[in-house]
């Protein structure tokens, strides 16, 4: 697998664990969920880190009691049509204040990596010989019909922003920031 | 009508950009068929039964001249020399080729057009009222509300991947031409007691399988804050919309689950949050946006012409052309003239190259270069002055366009069923052809007045059979077509879904099932009762009792 970074985030790096299996002592960990729901404070404080590992179908209110205590979230697609996914990062972003590493695992396509990004996804993990498809996606686009909750206005905005230099190129490329 | 700027611009080309790669990665065999399906649905390209279909946006059914000769120019180079409007405005191609279609959009994109949100599990191209901005009976123009929906839910971030496709419909007059009682998301313009504008916001409608009339959870939401409320409704929507069965997959099985009440709660409680966000566009933008819409200065000009009075008293068809296929203009002297697509045994809906060039020419010369698609398949000239009407006629009647049949019982809605579409279970279109045939006389047809026959091909409702005062819906019986019949839809403002009247027919049983329920209606009407109305008053039985007595 590589690892896709859409933010300029440090990526962390985690052991994954399942529903029983015990934590190594101080290592950061993404744990499923469900099973962080039923966890203490012993099990945060034995750790280093702690992120969880979000099914799609998850409400975003479960996730609130745990927002403050997490360091990142993984939010795994069971199909790339699976857009509760797309929300969950923004709630996250816009409702929970979460400011952690959010990644996005399974089966999403190149085509969704600035949909992603747009989202409040910092990565996603994606099959070695998809690199360089998701590369190449982020860069198509470089104007937004839409304000999003990680700080790009669209382009509505941006046409009566005194900072958008309307003798700029008429191709009208713009980075996302 | 709307102009891009280099925004739009650069949005649109670097769409052609990418679905030209993903193309050629197909062609090339990088991608398979099921890595390419959801990218070419991501830009209206289809697989149908006997080759691919590309639908092409006509955002709320606006287009220019020189659109619609480049629509034109696409039939004759790329495809066989015709093409279909859609009862979402659009207009499908039946035979493009796989390689050629990222030139197509190219050719699209040059003349300010796309094929997005034709298809896939996005926002779909918001539907208007074909008169929009040229009736008389309306508080405001909805164009400029449909062009920031149409720019705010392009590729939106968020909206992209919904548990099903999402169609928004918005009418600014108090008749109903856009059915937006049968949308996903309804919006109906409205003053308030300041003279404000907003919106009557309707969720929950729509056809398919389980037909559902959309219900108000907002009686007025304030014009500037429409964006942030339709994202409210959205999230709601994708968060909590089933994706465990895509025949529950629509808003209108989450909004009938929750309640129009709840459905609203939840809504308001999100649009409090995002309200004071910057999802609203500023002013300036709603004025620009605004801008692009202004009324073309038309003269006012006398509503008496006497040139058009003399041609109806020697010509019968101009007569009945003139008294069916024009609706009043807001300027005096003025007509929306509606251009049938609808020719008595031909395919509903079907234009060909040649017939695109001539409105296209008839729209410059005599309607400020403005085209209109209605959601019923027909073509319209919104601008047109009331004394040039001989020569437009004249024009249309000569390349087979002169029908004057709009709103009668031959301007048929019918999806392109089985002859096309591979979710078909029946033919619409032979079928739409046998009953237009069987009906092909226009005395006849204006003595029984306006009523809407539509016709799907299968229970998906493209033809929007749940709205037809007479609706039409093939089924698969033991392999074999069969049609049932359905009386006392509505899609206007007095929405209601039909209801089955009995068992299903063959295709020659139904036509003569039709010629029947219209024998009843003549034989019981009141003094001026039309269709619907009769059928309302006297009840199913009296119908039932002609189709299937001797049966």
């Amino acid at each position: 697998m590589a690892l896709v970074n859409l933010t300029g985030v440090t990526p962390g790096t985690w052991d994954v664990i399942d529903t029983d299996s015990a934590p190594r002592e101080g290592a950061a960990v993404a744990v499923p969920l469900a099973r962080l729901a039923d966890e203490d404070e012993t099990f945060f404080k034995a750790v280093g880190s702690v992120g969880a590992i979000v099914p799609t179908d998850a409400a975003y209110t479960d996730l609130a009691p745990l927002a403050n205590k997490l360091a990142f979230v993984v939010i795994d697609f069971p199909a790339f049509g699976d857009g509760r996914g797309f929300s969950l990062a923004v709630r996250l972003r816009k409702d929970l204040g979460f400011k952690g590493e959010i990644r996005a695992t399974g089966p999403v396509i190149p085509d969704q990596a600035l949909f992603l990004k747009r989202a409040g996804f910092d990565t996603i993990d994606v099959a070695d010989d998809r690199e360089a498809a998701f590369k190449a996606a982020l860069e198509r686009f470089g104007a937004f019909y839409q304000t999003d909750f990680v700080g790009q206005l669209s382009v509505a905005h941006l046409r009566h922003s005194k900072t958008d230099s309307s003798d700029k190129d008429a191709d009208g490329e713009r980075k996302a920031s | 009508m709307y102009a891009y700027d280099k925004y739009d611009h650069a949005i649109t080309n670097a769409r052609v950009a990418e679905f030209r790669d993903q193309v050629e990665r197909r062609v090339k065999g990088e991608l398979t068929e099921e890595e390419f399906r959801p990218l070419r649905l991501m830009n209206g390209l289809y697989l149908q039964l006997h080759a691919y279909m590309l639908r092409v946006a006509i955002p709320y059914g606006t287009l220019s001249a020189n659109q619609m000769r480049r629509l034109a120019h696409i039939a004759r180079k790329y495809d066989k020399g015709y093409g279909h409007f859609t009862t979402r405005q659009n207009i499908q191609y039946n035979w493009p080729k796989l390689s050629e279609t990222p030139d197509i959009l190219q050719e699209l994109a040059e003349v300010e057009m796309h094929a997005i949100q034709t298809s896939g599990n996005c926002i779909r191209n918001t539907t208007t009222d074909q008169f929009a901005g040229a009736t008389a009976d309306e508080v405001a123009d909805p164009r400029p509300y449909a062009e920031l929906i149409r720019q705010w839910s392009t590729f939106h971030p968020e909206f992209s991947f919904l548990p099903r496709k999402f169609k928004i419909a918005i009418t600014g007059a108090a008749l109903d031409r856009a059915a937006v009682k049968w949308h996903d998301i309804g919006l109906i313009l409205k003053k308030n007691d300041a003279g404000e504008i907003g919106f009557e916001v309707l969720v929950g409608g729509g056809m398919g399988r389980t037909p559902v009339i959309g219900k108000t959870i907002n009686e007025f939401v304030h014009e500037r804050d429409l964006l942030s409320y339709l994202e409210a409704i959205l999230r709601v929507y994708n968060e909590q919309g089933r994706r465990d069965n895509k025949y529950k997959a629509r808003i209108k099985i989450l909004a009938e689950d929750l309640g129009a009440e709840e459905y609203a709660r939840q809504t308001n409680e999100e649009w409090a949050r995002i309200k004071d966000q910057p999802l609203d566009v500023p002013a300036e933008e709603a004025a620009r946006i605004k801008s692009f819409f202004r009324a073309p200065p038309l003269p006012v000009l006398p509503d008496d012409v006497p040139a058009v009075d003399e041609l109806e008293k020697k010509n019968f068809l101009f007569k009945a052309w003139v008294k069916n296929n024009t609706n009043p203009h807001k300027v005096p002297g003025h007509v929306n003239l509606t251009i049938s697509l609808k020719p008595h045994g031909g395919i509903p809906g079907d234009a060909t190259a040649e017939q695109m060039d001539l409105v296209a020419a008839l729209a410059d010369e005599y309607s400020q270069s403005e085209i209109r698609v209605s959601h019923e398949q027909n073509l319209i000239l919104p601008h047109v002055a009331k004394k040039d009407l001989p020569a437009i006629w004249a024009d249309l009647d000569e390349v087979g366009l002169g029908t004057a049949n709009v709103g009668l019982l031959t301007d048929i809605i019918a999806c392109p069923g089985l002859d096309y579409c591979s979710l078909a279970n029946a033919r619409s279109i032979p079928l739409a052809q046998a009953i237009t045939e069987r009906f092909d006389d226009i005395k006849r047809l204006q003595d029984i007045g306006p009523l809407k026959i539509k016709i799907s091909g299968c229970i998906n409702s493209c033809g929007h059979h749940h709205a037809g005062h007479i609706g039409i819906l093939g089924v698969d019986r033991k392999g074999e077509e069969n049609y049932q019949l359905l009386l006392g839809g509505s899609g206007a403002e007095d929405a209601s879904k039909a209801a089955i009247l009995g068992p299903g027919f063959d295709e020659h049983g139904i036509i003569d099932a039709v010629e029947k329920v219209v024998a009843v209606y003549l034989g019981e009407r009141e003094d001026g009762e039309e269709f619907l109305a009769a059928y309302r008053r006297l009840g199913p039985a009296v119908f039932k009792e002609a189709v299937y007595g001797a049966r």
